[in-house]
């Protein structure tokens, strides 16, 4: 099992379409992956488990992997926050 | 924390008990109880709505006109992956396995639970995602309606079979009594759960003379309707105590509170069968005039209480367009 933790740092934060994204590369990896924030730890691979962590720009994420390929999706999802979702801002 | 919340008393007694909370939005949609044997067609049911549903915004997707605003797929995909989204299905399977409560009933009310969390997020953004999971809920729904007509005559074969209710009943009772809470009970929902496990009713609407309170006193359990908001400040398996007395519910309130509650349960029950003995006694007045007591009933099977409280006949047979419709397809 791997953690790091995240600023996010796109401005809208994990809204719709970021949680989307996320949750789609999340769920292409065999491993587990869970996002928390404060005392709230959800599924990443579920849209709602991560429009749920409410979690906007500046917030601060722990992104944990956990299984088959952890450190292949650690980084890939790591690189997407980074990306600001390919939003731009 | 303790809330009370006032309405209307109905019924003298107490009820004492977990809270099941039938959601305002959900007032089109169905609620009964199934068989535990029902369990895996009614989940299969929800999984077929949802795959047709699934089915109708890839159609959707594949059909969109050229010009169509860059939002719009975005959007269809995310009501596809909330379609698949095991988070949200496997608390629908909980609600339908462990509850028992029917496939519509189980969606709307897992479309409430996490509907509550939305409207607590500070984002306003993401707060009206809500929308996107209520349409999305929505769509599942209204394909269970298009499977229902299949099954009408199946549903009213287990409506009216009373084992169905008597096993359901065995399998509850060794857990805490169960109490409704709702924005308001249709007809429909009062005759589904006329002889359920319910020991009390809590509604945010109605009157003295509303469907529940009617029901509530015919079934001799109490209630407290016109509750206002009741159903929204109560939770799923909150602690609940119903004054039908003095018309106020308790929720969560100290177990000091609760035991005093059911201290004057006992009391009342201690009442009530000294007030039995007086039963075979003839009704006359002081000076020896005689005087027949009737009862009014609801339903005809209600012949057998009012015969056990020692009425010599019926008074009122209060009929509803319901009840008569129920009554003449047999």
């Amino acid at each position: 099992m791997i953690q790091q933790t995240i600023t996010i740092s796109n401005k809208l934060g994990l809204h719709a379409r970021a949680s989307a994204k996320l949750s789609k590369l999340a769920a292409s990896f065999p491993c587990e992956v869970w996002l928390a924030r404060g005392s709230r730890r959800i599924n990443a691979k579920s849209i709602m488990g991560v429009m749920m962590l409410a979690a906007g720009l500046d917030a601060q994420v722990v992104l944990e992997t956990s299984g088959e390929q952890e450190q292949e999706a650690m980084q890939a999802i790591a690189d997407l926050f980074a990306d600001k979702f390919g939003e731009g801002e | 924390m303790t809330i009370a919340i006032h309405g209307i008393g109905v019924g003298r007694s107490i009820a004492i008990g977990r809270a099941v909370v039938i959601v305002p939005s959900s007032a089109e949609v169905e609620h009964y109880f199934i068989e535990p044997a029902e369990v895996e067609d009614e989940i299969a049911r929800v999984l077929r709505a949802r795959d047709s549903a699934m089915q109708d915004a890839q159609l959707m997707l594949a059909t969109l006109p050229k010009d169509a605003p860059s939002e719009l797929p975005a959007l269809l995909d995310v009501h596809m992956m909330l379609l698949q989204d095991e988070e949200i299905f496997s608390g629908v399977r909980y609600w339908i396995a462990d509850r028992l409560y029917n496939a519509g009933w189980a969606l709307s009310n897992q479309f409430e639970r996490l509907a509550r969390q939305f409207d607590e997020m500070e984002d306003p953004y993401l707060r009206e995602r809500k929308a996107d999971l209520e349409q999305v809920i929505e769509r599942v729904i209204s394909r269970l309606h298009v499977q229902q007509s299949q099954l009408e005559s199946r549903q009213a074969a287990v409506r009216q079979s009373g084992d169905a209710q008597k096993s359901l009943s065995d399998d509850l009772e060794q857990d805490a009594p169960l109490v409704l809470t709702a924005h308001d009970l249709s007809p429909a929902d009062m005759l589904h759960f006329r002889q359920s496990v319910f020991k009390g009713f809590v509604t945010d609407v109605g009157g003295k003379n509303s469907h529940t309170a009617i029901v509530a006193r015919s079934m001799g359990i109490p209630a407290v309707v016109g509750a206002r908001s009741a159903s929204h400040l109560v939770h799923d398996d909150d602690w609940i105590v119903i004054d039908g007395d003095a018309g106020v519910i308790l929720v969560n309130p100290p177990q000091m509170v609760i035991d005093e509650y059911r201290f004057r349960q006992r009391q009342d029950a201690l009442d009530r069968s000294r007030l039995d003995r007086l039963l075979h006694t003839p009704a006359v007045t002081l000076d020896g005039q005689k005087v027949e007591l009737l009862a009014n009933i609801e339903l005809p099977e209600d012949t057998q209480a009012a015969l056990a409280a020692g009425a010599a006949g019926v008074g009122l047979f209060r009929r509803s367009e319901e009840h008569t419709s129920e009554l003449q397809s047999h």
